[in-house]
């Protein structure tokens, strides 16, 4: 797997630092997971970060901190097995993912359908694998918020160049895209979004939460 | 023009200041410790092989304030930051046989585990109103550190350290203060004696030559 399409430093700072919101750590968790050189961008941020911890001002604990963790540590039974793996048969779900419970696949469009990924709902953009069909195209759009999308199979192509397997694309505002889908296969991509995306008319409702690809 | 002058003058002054706090914090903090270099993995080691209670009440008494002090700077209320630091050293004496001291430091390797229990945290804030229950410790793999990522770590590891290595003390120390201890870029700019403009030029040329660093010998 070539990857050549990465997300921009600071958004892996911010993931390092454990600062994104929950879609966007879980999409750029994916990508850095597949991605030697971003995992050791991460990496050398938590370097910093460990320096960081060691120099900063200690806050004292509270007094009887030490024996409340000791007493956990005797009363705890010594390593629960993870649980199972929610669904280890669905072929289409990778592996960071197979914490998170996600929802039936809805069609939503001529060759294009989506299954949400259920969040905590600390943040505010929404997490979905999205599947299109080989060849299809997009319609035009922008949107108000980011988008964050990486490619779990298949390929697409817009102005940015051609993103295949864990290529991430970083969207926002100022872009706008015509992905088309490559011939190869179905794409499938891991996506996170934000910002308002309900259009108007009703092909705009359709196609809303999938306004870039 | 007068601006530049002012960019390239007054920071380093500011900085300096800085620094002197934060070496002072940490001779603070050394000299609560019986040596003045503590070998922190190897207390870690200690904890794994021999369920080292010594050792873990000296990593203990260095770590939980700080991931305190940490947690509190990045935005968390005392109580929070008492219970990350609290259930952090508990997974410290858990995960400790996973600790493995050539690809991560001892500070960093806890650093990771006192960010995933805040982002846990925060999660299960949101869902306190659907769900009751929640693990005590997540047993799960930690969101960054998949176990299938593992990719020549101990290879990896020098390359990373000679990177960070290669960032001016300038740089190291925005990066700093905006990731880690969070702090807004207006502020950090105060903080700093520097414009507003020059934070931000700095954070990216620190990201982009930590990029380039470590994309070198690829």
């Amino acid at each position: 797997m070539t990857i050549s399409h990465h997300p921009p430093e600071d958004l892996l700072a911010d993931f390092a630092a454990g600062k994104l919101e929950e879609a966007h750590q879980l999409v750029v968790g994916v990508h850095v997971a597949g991605c030697a050189r971003c995992s050791r961008f991460v990496r050398a941020i938590e370097q910093l970060a460990g320096a960081a911890l060691e120099e900063i001002e200690p806050v004292p604990t509270a007094p009887d901190a030490f024996d409340r963790v000791m007493s956990r540590i005797e009363n705890s039974p010594a390593a629960r097995a993870a649980p199972p793996p929610a669904s280890v048969t669905d072929h289409e779900v990778p592996p960071a993912l197979r914490n998170y419970r996600i929802g039936k696949r809805r069609r939503v469009a001529p060759g294009l359908s989506m299954r949400p990924i259920e969040l905590s709902g600390s943040g505010k953009a929404r997490a979905f694998l999205l599947r299109s069909a080989p060849g299809s195209r997009m319609l035009e759009h922008t949107h108000t918020g980011t988008e964050l999308t990486l490619v779990l199979e298949g390929s697409f192509s817009h102005e940015g160049g051609r993103f295949g397997p864990g290529d991430f694309d970083y969207g926002d505002d100022e872009v706008e895209h015509r992905p088309i889908v490559g011939d190869e296969g179905p794409c499938l991509c891991l996506v996170a979004m934000t910002g308002d995306l309900r259009m108007n008319g009703l092909l705009g409702r359709l196609i809303g939460p999938f306004v870039r690809l | 023009m007068i601006a530049a002058i002012r960019a390239l003058d007054v920071p380093i002054r500011a900085e300096a200041g800085l620094t002197r706090r934060f070496e002072a914090r940490r001779s603070i903090g050394t000299s609560k410790g019986p040596k003045a270099k503590v070998d922190w993995a190897d207390l870690i080691g200690r904890v794994a092989s021999h369920h080292d209670r010594e050792a873990f009440k000296r990593l203990f008494e260095h770590f939980a304030p700080r991931i305190k002090g940490l947690m509190q700077k990045a935005g968390c209320s005392p109580d929070e930051a008492e219970e990350i630091a609290q259930t952090a050293m508990f997974a410290v004496w858990r995960k400790a046989g996973l600790f493995d001291p050539a690809t991560a430091g001892a500070a960093a390797w806890i650093f990771t585990i006192a960010r995933n229990l805040r982002i846990d945290l925060l999660r299960r804030r949101a869902r306190t109103d659907r769900l009751e229950a929640v693990s005590e410790l997540p047993d799960a793999p930690d969101p960054a550190e998949p176990a299938d990522a593992v990719i020549s770590r101990g290879q990896d590891a020098a390359r990373i350290k000679s990177a960070i290595k290669q960032l001016s003390a300038e740089q190291i120390m925005v990066v700093r203060l905006s990731f880690i201890e969070e702090r807004a870029h207006p502020e950090i700019a105060s903080l700093l004696g520097i414009p507003l403009g020059t934070v931000k030029s700095r954070i990216r040329l620190a990201m982009n030559r930590l990029r380039d660093i470590l994309d070198e010998d690829t």
